[in-house]
This record gives structure tokens, sequence and C-alpha cells, in this order.
């Protein structure tokens, strides 16, 4: 039977759709056994098939799209706000998204693939916490915020504090993820992101890099460095800030900005790339991201 | 929504065998009641659409124009549900895993893969396989493409390519050569037709207008 074609092979499972947030919130609270919050289901589908979750005593899944509360993209108050439960193509046509953050989707234009875009949620890329998600780099330099909820409250942090290790955040227990927010950048200000994966498409990437910079060609004001698949969680770069604030853009900064934020990460052998060859595309990305941003401000 | 007799017998062929006790499912309607036997239980079941495991429960699908009433287990995926209860093998089950593009369906026009769908999250939806392709007995306009322009060898990632294609074809009926590169990025070929692959969408976008 294990061979079986079809659905078999995954867990017994009670399928909860709850259609409001209040529904949702009082589900979970209440849930007895194992469950999980799924949206997508890109992740949690595969994680079982590969075998990497076993529910052999069977499993909730509390479905979060019929919440509609939860997805969408707005503008508010100067800042931009995406429901966790946003699906992957619908930032990538997300007006707001394309004229202000075009960072974020050009980030996800390259994850997966257009069917699983169709399907994953940027919430749930960010909740199961792989060291490559794609969406964190970006959002890291944008210097987003997540928001959850459980029946007793609401709670904000920064992205930055969210990962915790592979599979790992600060969520509590019973809480859904509702929200990620952003500053509406501004001007001054410049975000440019690439990785490299075995191809182009439909690959996890072996590294990825965000920067973001604010400032003029006199003097960078802010820097932000993010990376993906170079450490047990996506990582933001402080240590290379310094080296950038309050200097004019030149070469020479901007190469010792990269050496640094390159110096800082700690990635690993795996059977996408080596260590080194990691870190060697960390330096390089990094200063090829920053010149571009250097452009994008002059 | 009140239990329903009726509710418990597949209108589809009656291939599928009651099992066990069934609640009928109200689209977004509160109120099912969790009978049965289930190591996982919920205390709110009763403010919650909730199916309980191990038991069918009833959708509603479309697929390809053809409403069917369904008795569906809540694990099986879309792509178990079009193959195994509804009979139409146009859709391969190749990974199963998200990762080739094989099982590839429209849901409300859009190109999903059925392997990464539980059959009842798409209940209400319309469903678009390679079969609703056809116009009768004829080949639909991507699918005779795909012929001429010889798109295929072994032909088992076919179906997925050409609904993919028709899905890319229904948001943008003249896509450039660019876009039909992006849209079909999650269609792997075994056989590598991918040149094929590439023309038989142009002429078929041809065809369509
Ligand atoms: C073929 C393939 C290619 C992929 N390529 C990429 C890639 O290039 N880059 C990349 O980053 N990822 C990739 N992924 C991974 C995956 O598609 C993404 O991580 C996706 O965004 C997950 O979203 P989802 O809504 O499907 O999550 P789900 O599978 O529904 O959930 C994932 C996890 O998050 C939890 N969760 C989800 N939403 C919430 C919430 N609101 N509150 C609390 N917990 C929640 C779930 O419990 C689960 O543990 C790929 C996956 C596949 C199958
Ligand atoms: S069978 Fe669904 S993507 Fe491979
Ligand atoms: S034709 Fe054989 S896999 Fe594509």
């Amino acid at each position: 039977m294990n061979q079986f074609i079809g659905s078999r092979a995954l867990p017994d499972l009670v399928y909860h759709r709850p259609g409001t947030m209040d529904d949702l919130l009082g589900l979970v609270k209440g849930i007895e056994g194992e469950y999980r919050v799924v949206a997508g289901c890109t992740d949690f589908i595969p994680a079982i098939r590969g075998g990497k979750w076993r529910f052999a005593d069977g499993i909730n899944v509390v479905d979060i799209r019929g919440v509609k509360a939860l997805s969408g993209i707005r503008e508010e108050k100067g800042e931009i706000v995406m429901g966790a439960a946003t699906r992957l193509s619908d930032i990538l046509v997300s007006p707001v998204i394309r004229e202000k953050a075009p960072v974020l989707a050009d980030a996800v234009s390259q994850m997966a693939s257009p069917q699983v875009r169709n399907t994953a949620t940027v919430g749930g890329n960010l909740c199961m916490a792989s060291p490559a998600a794609d969406t964190a780099p970006p959002l890291l330099v944008l210097d987003a915020k997540v928001a959850w909820r459980t029946a007793d409250g609401e709670e904000t942090t920064p992205l930055n504090k969210f990962f915790l290790g592979p599979g790992a955040t600060v969520l509590p227990p019973r809480s859904v993820l509702t929200e990620i927010r952003f500053p509406a950048p501004g001007p001054d200000e410049a975000a440019r992101r690439t990785r490299m994966g075995q191809r182009t498409a439909f690959v996890c990437s072996i590294i990825s890099v965000a920067v973001w910079l604010r400032g003029g060609p006199e003097k960078i004001e802010a820097a932000r460095i993010a990376m993906g698949a170079v450490a047990p969680t996506p990582i933001l770069i402080t240590a290379a800030e310094s080296v950038l604030i309050g200097k004019k853009p030149n070469e020479a900064t901007l190469a010792e900005a990269a050496k640094t934020a390159a110096s800082n990460i700690a990635p690993i052998d795996d059977l996408r790339a080596t260590a080194d060859y990691r870190k060697s595309l960390a330096e390089t990305l990094t200063r090829r991201l920053l010149a571009a941003c250097v452009g994008d401000l002059a | 929504m009140k239990h329903d007799p009726k509710a418990s017998h597949c209108q589809c062929g009656g291939k599928m065998s009651r099992r066990g006790f069934i609640t009928a499912l109200g689209v977004g309607a509160a109120g099912v009641a969790a009978t049965g036997a289930m190591t996982a239980r919920t205390a709110t079941a009763k403010e919650t659409p909730m199916i309980p495991s191990g038991e069918m429960a009833r959708i509603d699908l479309t697929v390809n124009d053809r409403a069917h009433t369904l008795l569906v287990e809540p694990r099986w995926t879309l792509l178990h549900v079009l193959r195994e209860s509804l009979g139409m093998t146009g859709t391969k089950a190749g990974c199963e895993r998200g990762e080739c593009g094989a099982c590839t369906v429209l849901i409300d026009d859009i190109p999903r893969y059925a392997c990464l769908t539980l059959a009842m999250e798409v209940q209400g939806r319309r469903i678009v396989t390679l079969e609703g392709l056809m116009e009768g007995e004829k080949l639909g306009p991507v699918q005779e493409a795909f012929l001429e322009e010889d798109a295929f060898q072994c032909g088992y990632c076919t179906p997925g390519q050409i609904v993919a294609a028709e899905g890319l074809l229904r948001a943008d009926p003249n896509p450039s050569s660019e876009t039909i590169t992006r849209a079909m990025s999650g269609n792997l070929c075994r056989c590598g037709t991918y040149p094929h692959i590439h023309n038989a969408i142009q002429s078929a976008a041809g065809k369509r207008r």
C-alpha cells in the first residue's frame, strides 16, 4: 500500500476550514492532538511525502485560506501590509509591490514555479523557516515586521528576530501569523536582490542576497544586507552596515562592505554547493548589488 | 446545514462505497457535527466546518464543465480524486510533491499542481483537466499544436505541459517567447522536448486567435 499512487501516503487527516478570524483562533486554541495551520500546503504536503514529517496518529489540518482578512496587500500610513496568506502570485502582480518594493517581486518571480506560486503563500514561506526561504532576504532589508495572533492577543516582532533555526520560529504554540508589514521605501532608498541556483527556475537557492541603501552619491546614510542559505536561518548581516554608513559609496567602500558581509556568515557544505563557494559568492554578489543600488540612488 | 441522507451517495456512477457515517459539508456554513473515531479531535467543531478523518466527506466539483458530487477522504489530493474517483487519467502522477508538473490542472483558470491540492480545498471550484480541452472528439488547439510540432517523445509530461500552456494562453493570448519560457518553467520533460513545446505554444497561440 505504500507504493499506492495518490494520497494514501498522506496520514489520516481532519480538515478544518474556518471562515473568520475568530473561528480560526478559537479552533486553534481548543484543538486537541497534533495540528498544523496550513496555507498553500506546498511545504506541508512535500514534507509528509518525503518523510520529514510523520503524523502516525493523524493530524488536524487548519486551512486558513477561507479567512479573507488574511490575504491581500495594502498601503496604510506609510507602511505596506501583506496578509500572511497572500499568495506569491498575488505579490508578483500587486501594483503596490511593483511600484514600492520591486525587490520583493523580483525575489518572488524566481521562486519555485508558476504553479507553486499560484498556491504558496508568503506567510507559509516565513513560517517554514527554511534557511533558503527566498522572501526573507528582501523582507529583512526592507525592515519588515511580522504579526501573529492567538485567541488571547496579538504580537509583533521584527522579522530579524523571528527565525530561531531551520524550521523554528518564535511563533508561540496556537498562534497564527497574520501580517507582514514594512515601511514604504522613499525616493532616497534603493534595494536589490539576487540569487544563485543550479538553474534559474524551480530550484532551491544556493545563496540569496539582498541589499538596501538610503542616501545619495555623496553619502550612504543607512544600509542593510541580508542573505539566505548561508546560516541556520535567513540573516541580516549588521556587521557590514558600519562599513558603509556615513561613507561616500566608492568602489573601495563597497568592496570592503562586501568582504565584511562575507566574513560574517557561516555557510555549510551541502549537496548544492560548498561553504567556500557560498562565501565567495556572498562577497561578489553583495559587491555587485551594492554598486547597483548606488547606481539607483544617483 | 442539516444532515442530508442523500449526501451519502455519490452521484457520479456509484463507484465509491459509503464508508462510516457521513456528514455533509456546507460551503462556508457552520455546524457540522463531528462523529466517529479520530485520534485528532477539536473542541470547537460546532463553529467550524470540520471533516472527520477516516470518513468520507461530500464535495461538489465542476470538472470540465460537468458538475460532480463526490465522496472523498479528507486526505485525498485532487490528483487522487481525478484519477481514482473520476477515472480521468489524463492528469498524470509524477513526483507527487510539486517538483515535476505532470499533474498540472486549471483551478478557476489558474494552473496549479493537483498533487499539492487537497480535494477538500477546491470544494465548489471549477477544474479543467486535459480531457476538458477536447472539443467533442476533436483535439483542442493546444493539443493539435503539440501534435503538429512533435512536442513530445514518451508523452508522460505532455498532459501537464498542455494544461500549463492552456492556462498561459487563457491569461495571455499573445505571450512573448520570454513569457512562454517563464510560464512553462514548472513543467519538466525528461525527454527534453522543450524547444518543440515552445514552438507548439507559439503555434497554438495563433490557432486560438
Ligand atoms: C517544487 C517546489 C519548489 C519550491 N521552491 C522554492 C523556492 O524557490 N524558494 C522558496 O523560498 N521556497 C520554495 N519552495 C517552498 C514553498 O513553496 C514555500 O516555502 C511556500 O511559500 C510555502 O507556503 P505555503 O503557503 O504553501 O505553506 P504551507 O505548506 O501551507 O505551510 C508551511 C509551514 O508554515 C506553517 N504556516 C503556514 N502559514 C502559517 C500561518 N499563517 N501561521 C502559522 N503557521 C503557518 C505551516 O504550519 C507549515 O509548517 C518550493 C516548494 C516546492 C514544492
Ligand atoms: S506530480 Fe504533481 S508536480 Fe509532480
Ligand atoms: S515527453 Fe517524455 S517526459 Fe516529456
